[in-house]
């Protein structure tokens, strides 16, 4: 039998490991879980989860006494929570909270509730955590609730009360949000809600309180599921009203800039064509807001991709993905200048963003109005930024804004004193340091403005 | 009990009955307060979906085949 190497971030649960298999992600599951596996199987609850697409559907491959093997479909681009905007967020904790109710009433329970047991995939969040669930003791808490605060609750209220990028905070507390931060960031009105009293500052209490109990002696106490079910829908109900009081300044990105509609009509029909040409089937639009210039393109693409750094701008998306009901989008949160790090132990568990785009290899990348602010808001030089493009681009598609365009003027106005620094911005440059590792195929400006749009190709070394 | 590969915090199992009695007060005066309306007609039973749905898995998640494909 040859001996699999596990996923870096499989390690924990002794139930089964996650592995891949000449690229294909696959899944061992061990014999101590066995008895699991045969009920959720046996009983329909899996299928009933494929069938209402809340658990990512898996086909076994192997089945003898000492392990089960699993091939579950495969996901192209995974996101990480702390990559998604607020509505993604609120998807993922109500999905895990459908699922809990689900499982209770049905004899299982799930024995944890990390968020990084969701992804996106497809349109809608996702669970991927298939050996999550476990027998439902008679009567017993839920294991995994202080996960679900920390893990989702907590950000959401951060979030509400602070901010989406306070949803970040993901990234460095990889296992949730600590209960006392939260408790003592929320706002003390927050102490006369009962719901929001209970759910994080009575816990963050008795968490501490029980922290100093080293030998184990108090017994946990038994729990009605009637009243589980209860906890389980009021946090439902909560979180499904929760929302942003937010402004962002490119909310209405679309009327502030400096296009005509004549402009943006011919960018859209110059990338349409160039796309069209390469018929390319996956595509990551870096910077591409709402994600209108996307839905712009006629040809029929199996998967976009579509960050930008504003969360505004990914939940109006991520609504008119859930209005539209497309599939082939993927919007998610991120910032070109301070993408998303590897993290975990040994730096291996969550992969950082650019090892994921470099390992979907998209046919081809949006970079629209970008370039100016990773020069001119980043100081990133152009070689710099070709070179970050050069990892992930075959085909690049980049809009150059030249210096006399009004969102660069701005830019560089505030600057002041420093403004001379910036004069190596300039179209001139630009095309000198991406031709170092890009074709130019062709070169279009775009009438009636002052941009230009470039189709390169990646050069091949 | 092997499958826990966290600690579950005895606190957090411990403050359960008391988070679990305050939802229960909640729902209840919650759905006692929404019948009161209806029944005064101040609001009328609501059919909106808005972006998320119930908690119902069966209900909810029907799938139907003629979602576009765009």
């Amino acid at each position: 039998m040859t001996h699999k190497k596990a996923h870096p971030a499989s390690f924990r649960d002794p139930s089964g490991f996650m592995f891949a298999e000449e690229g294909v992600v696959k899944r061992q599951i061990n014999p101590i879980y066995f008895k699991q596996y045969n009920a959720l199987k046996d009983s329909g609850f899996f299928n009933t989860l494929f069938k209402s697409q809340v658990l990512i559907p898996h086909e076994e491959l192997s089945n003898s006494s000492e392990q089960i093997v699993i091939q579950p479909d495969q996901i192209p681009f995974i996101t990480y929570p702390y990559e998604w905007c607020f509505n993604q967020y609120k998807e993922a904790a109500l999905l895990t909270l459908k699922l809990q109710k689900f499982s209770l009433e049905n004899g299982f329970s799930l024995k944890d509730a990390s968020a990084f047991n969701v992804t996106f995939h497809k349109g809608k969040a996702i669970f991927i955590d298939t050996l999550s669930f476990d027998f439902y003791l008679e009567n017993s808490p839920w294991r995994a609730y202080k996960q679900f605060v920390s893990h989702f609750l907590g950000p959401l209220l951060m979030a509400h009360y602070h901010g989406a990028q306070s949803l970040k905070l993901m990234s460095n507390y990889i296992d949730g949000i600590p209960l006392k931060m939260i408790a003592t960031m929320l706002p003390f009105k927050s102490k006369l809600n009962p719901f929001l009293y209970s759910n994080i500052h009575l816990l963050a209490r008795f968490e501490d309180k029980y922290n100093e109990d080293y030998i184990g002696e108090t017994q946990a106490k038994s729990l009605s599921k009637k009243a589980q079910l209860n906890i389980i829908q009021s946090l439902y109900d909560f979180i499904k009203k929760l929302t942003l009081k937010e402004y962002s300044e490119w909310g209405n990105y679309y009327n502030k800039t400096n296009y005509s509609d004549k402009a943006f009509n011919l960018k859209s029909d110059i990338i349409n064509s160039w796309i069209s040409n390469l018929n390319a089937k996956t595509l990551i639009d870096i910077g591409g807001n709402d994600g209108t210039f996307v839905r712009r393109i006629s040809t029929k693409l199996d998967q976009a991709l579509v960050c930008d750094i504003d969360n505004n701008a990914v939940d109006f998306n991520y609504k008119t993905i859930k209005e539209n009901k497309e599939r082939f989008i993927l919007p998610f949160v991120i910032d070109v200048l301070n993408p998303s790090a590897a993290i975990g132990f040994n730096n291996k568990e969550r992969d950082s963003f650019i090892e994921r785009i470099v390992n979907f290899q998209p046919d081809v990348t949006l970079a629209l109005a970008v370039i100016h602010h990773m020069s001119l808001s980043g100081n990133v030089s152009f070689d710099m930024s070709a070179q970050f493009f050069s990892k992930f681009s075959k085909n690049l598609i980049i809009e150059f804004p030249n210096r006399e365009d009004s969102w660069v003027q701005r830019l560089l106005n505030n600057k002041a004193d420093f403004k001379d620094y910036f004069g190596f911005y300039h179209i001139d440059n630009f095309e000198k340091a991406y031709l170092d590792y890009f074709e130019i195929i062709e070169k279009q400006p775009i009438e009636n403005s002052e941009r230009v749009m470039y189709f390169l190709k990646k050069k091949h070394d | 009990m092997t499958f826990l590969y966290f600690d579950p915090a005895m606190g957090a199992m411990i403050v359960q009955a008391i988070v679990a009695a305050i939802a229960g007060v909640l729902l209840f005066s919650k759905n006692l307060l929404l019948k009161v309306k209806v029944f005064l007609g101040i609001i009328k039973p609501k059919n909106e979906e808005g972006l998320f749905d119930d908690i119902e898995i069966e209900n909810s998640e029907i799938e139907k085949k003629d979602s576009s494909d765009s």
